[in-house]
């Protein structure tokens, strides 16, 4: 699973990409093609990584900071010189400019991470023999040719060509065969160095990420997580930055909510407005930010690593595949159901499952759903309206309307009844007073 | 004796060539320039090289490219014989890489861009012998635009554009500070109706700048057509273009001005002065090459009182024409020179002349 298959996830992941403030293109599609981590030891490592990171930014100049970012915006990708180089081929002038820009690159790059030992953090190899082969005049800038220094019948050839232009065509002939020889002997020497020249070309693609993820880290208030080792989760003051900025400009202030899970069912309930499915798409977002290394949006965090993330939203109709809403959640579920009955490690977060039909098979899907999954080894993390009898899950419930404000903090209860706010709710957004007051007839005449 | 003939052509040409115009100079003034041909053949690779030869490479540092198909061997319309460029020693270049591997003269690369063209990436270099090279450069005005600033960033004083003027370049020559204009008889045959029209694209080169607050608002529109009330508050009155039948104006009493993201068209303004309210309204498009206005209907509209401004304007430095035409014609340079810079109010040059 890499980033760039669940970049649109509906929780909203792509927002955090967008605001990370990469330096190349080639970085973001390293980013983009980096598979998700799924084992404790890869994240801790990621994340002793962006330690350094955060601790570099905090204490390194700023100049020298935004000198770092700027060189790191010439990066580019010349994996296909590298790959020609691998296969013993004779680079061309462009390939050899190439491999030239990025070693003094390279080495510009590692001379300002040297003084507080990061290059070591992020391993970066010493280009500087490859800069010697294609800079024989000492110059140690990013242009390139086939130098005079190389051959003295070229720097004849040369001169003569100056002096007589009118001889250019003939004297460019010469000079090609010679320069053809020239090129062919810098590939060979340059072969040996392909590997270290690939590693340069990632290393300097991942101190861009990681320099990203600092930043944000400390623009948006992110944390680091601790890698929990009793398969549950919890988080504290927990946050959906994109939900959180369309608040702010709004001029309103998003209320963090504290939570946790374990291996088994969790149970949401609470009044519509109430925050539930900002609660699940939030808790998505954090475990892919989780396994991909990221920030985490929380006061504090401690989390389970998963092999398997689903997150099933009601909303989504499959038009292509002609499926109607139901049909198509219907379908999400079930491969929850299926992977659960292979594999461990699984979160699975269902948005009001069975939400569109009516509320007698509906209110009976759920609660089989809650029974089938609850004999899996798996964190599963369920908000719905229907009136279901809980077994063995954990209750959760939005406080809801306290004082005629929404309080969005979770509570602990202890049954599954579901609170009836609706119309309490409908009354507050002003809606049509007769409608509201005959349904309030009909709910009292019922019980 | 051949010898001593070909000696005696080469200073002659070399005493010419001192002789510098003195649109030379001011070209140095800005830091960038485009070169406009009117239409295939009216001289703009003359023009090109001839501005060539005579830049300060020793102590400017000069990069040249290409929009569109220039830089063939052989013109892609006519079919007539186009030279290589030749560039001095010391001067940089951007070209395509496959161009790039046939150039004839040594050089030194100093720049890949990532910009992909039909002839690989855009690479820029810097000539180390004097020597011929095919340039194509940037087809995009954004690739345009980035190289431009990639070209800033590594230290270069003045980049000169080869540019078309063709509908089918999606790349303006105006982004570019500073311009000259090639005209000749290859766009009008007859030297009356030549002045006529190479006066009406000047006049639009020289249409005045949308004033900052309009222009920092419009710049950030790519598409559709706009509205500015009195109030400064913005209005979308269309998705579509200005050839679109479908657009109606009312409601618009109190409209301030009107901006066309992309081209301006004659229906447009003929319905536009249908409109009793909007006669004398300000239109502002991109720049002038977006402006596809017959000179009648131009003039029509700016006598009843409209005004039409740009986002975008390049100085326009010099005219240069080139009296032969493709199909053999000549027309007197002389009073061709003397007549059209009567009409425009700016120096004309003939270059072969001179």
């Amino acid at each position: 699973m890499q980033l760039k298959n669940v970049i649109d996830s509906p929780c909203a992941l792509r927002f955090m990409l967008d605001r990370l403030e990469l330096q190349s293109g080639f970085a973001r599609r390293c980013l983009l093609d980096m598979e998700m981590l799924t084992d404790a030891s890869g994240i801790g490592d990621s994340y002793d990584v962006l330690h350094h990171f955060v601790g570099f930014l905090a204490t390194t100049d700023p100049v020298r900071v935004s000198t770092l970012l700027f060189k790191l915006q010439a990066l580019k990708d010349i994996s296909t010189t590298i790959k020609n180089l691998e296969h013993n081929a004779t680079l061309e002038d462009i390939e050899l400019f190439e491999v030239k820009h990025l070693a003094i690159l390279t080495v510009d790059v590692k001379g300002l991470l040297h003084e507080q030992g990061m290059d070591r953090v992020v391993e970066v190899p010493d280009l500087n023999e490859v800069i010697a082969i294609l800079d024989p005049d000492g110059l140690k800038i990013a242009t390139f040719y086939i130098y005079d220094s190389y051959c003295q019948q070229l720097r004849d050839l040369r001169a003569k060509m100056r002096q007589h232009p009118e001889l250019n065509d003939q004297l460019l002939l010469e000079a090609s065969e010679i320069e053809l020889e020239v090129r062919a002997d810098l590939s060979k020497k340059l072969q040996p160095f392909a590997p270290a020249i690939r590693q340069a070309l990632l290393a300097l693609a991942h101190i861009d990420i990681y320099l990203a993820k600092a930043v944000q880290m400390k623009q948006m208030g992110l944390c680091f997580p601790v890698i929990s080792s009793d398969g549950n989760s919890r988080y504290e003051g927990m946050f959906h930055p994109q939900v959180k900025d369309a608040l702010e400009s709004r001029g309103r202030r998003f209320q963090p909510v504290d939570i946790s899970y374990g291996l088994k069912p969790t149970l949401i309930t609470g009044a519509n407005m109430g925050g539930k499915t900002v609660v699940l798409k939030t808790l998505t977002l954090c475990q892919y930010l989780f396994q991909f290394g990221f920030g985490i949006p929380a006061r504090s965090a401690s989390i389970d690593v998963k092999s398997h993330i689903f997150f099933c939203i009601g909303d989504e109709q499959s038009v292509e595949k002609g499926l109607s809403s139901f049909a198509a959640e219907m379908k999400n579920i079930d491969a929850v159901i299926k992977a659960s009955r292979k594999e461990r490690k699984i979160l699975a977060l269902v948005d009001e499952p069975a939400r569109t039909t009516n509320p007698t098979e509906g209110a009976a899907l759920v609660a089989a759903l809650l029974q089938v999954l609850a004999a899996a080894d798996m964190s599963l993390i369920l908000t719905t309206h229907y009136d279901i009898e809980p077994g063995d899950a954990r209750c959760l419930r939005v406080k809801g309307f306290d004082n005629g404000v929404m309080n969005y903090s979770l509570v602990e209860v202890h049954d599954g009844e579901v609170p009836q706010e609706a119309l309490n709710i409908a009354q507050a957004l002003d809606i049509d007073s007769e409608w509201i007051a005959l349904a309030r007839d009909i709910v009292n005449s019922n019980r | 004796m051949r010898k001593i003939v070909s000696r005696f052509f080469t200073s002659r040409c070399s005493f010419l060539s001192d002789s510098i115009l003195p649109f030379i100079n001011e070209i140095l003034n800005y830091s960038s320039l485009s070169i406009v041909g009117l239409e295939k053949n009216t001289g703009k690779t003359e023009c090109l090289k001839y501005v060539l030869k005579r830049m300060p490479v020793d102590s400017r540092r000069i990069a040249v490219t290409s929009i569109g198909i220039d830089g063939e061997t052989v013109d892609q319309v006519t079919r007539t014989q186009k030279p290589e460029i030749v560039l001095p020693q010391g001067m940089f270049f951007a070209t395509s890489e496959a161009h790039y591997r046939q150039r004839r003269l040594v050089s030194e690369l100093v720049d890949v861009s990532d910009e992909n063209t039909s002839l690989g990436r855009v690479v820029t270099a810097k000539a180390l012998t004097s020597g011929k090279v095919l340039l194509s450069g940037p087809p995009s005005a954004t690739g345009l635009i980035r190289w431009m600033s990639q070209m800033r960033r590594i230290g270069i004083d003045l980049t000169i554009v080869d540019g078309a003027l063709s509908r089918l370049s999606s790349a303006s020559p105006a982004v570019s500070q500073s311009m000259i204009l090639a005209t000749g008889a290859a766009y009008s045959a007859n030297v009356n109706t030549l002045v006529q029209k190479t006066a009406y694209v000047v006049q639009l080169i020289n249409l005045p700048l949308a004033d900052d607050s309009m222009r920092s608002l419009f710049g950030a529109l790519d598409k559709g057509i706009w509205w500015l009330d009195d109030e400064g508050k913005l209005n979308e009155l269309s998705s579509a273009t200005s050839l679109s039948q479908h657009i109606h104006f009312q409601g618009m009493d109190r409209c301030r001005a009107i901006f066309v993201a992309g081209a301006l068209v004659d229906g447009f303004i003929e319905k536009l002065r249908a409109n009793r309210n909007l006669k004398n309204v300000e239109i502002v498009v991109r720049d002038f090459t977006r402006i596809f206005v017959s000179p009648q209907l131009f003039r029509l509209f700016i006598k009843a009182g409209g005004r039409i401004s740009v986002l975008q304007k390049s100085k326009l430095i010099a005219i240069t024409v080139n009296p032969t035409s493709p199909t053999g014609f000549v027309l007197d340079s002389g009073a061709l020179c003397e007549k059209l810079s009567e009409a425009v109010g700016l120096p004309v040059y003939d270059l072969l002349k001179n």
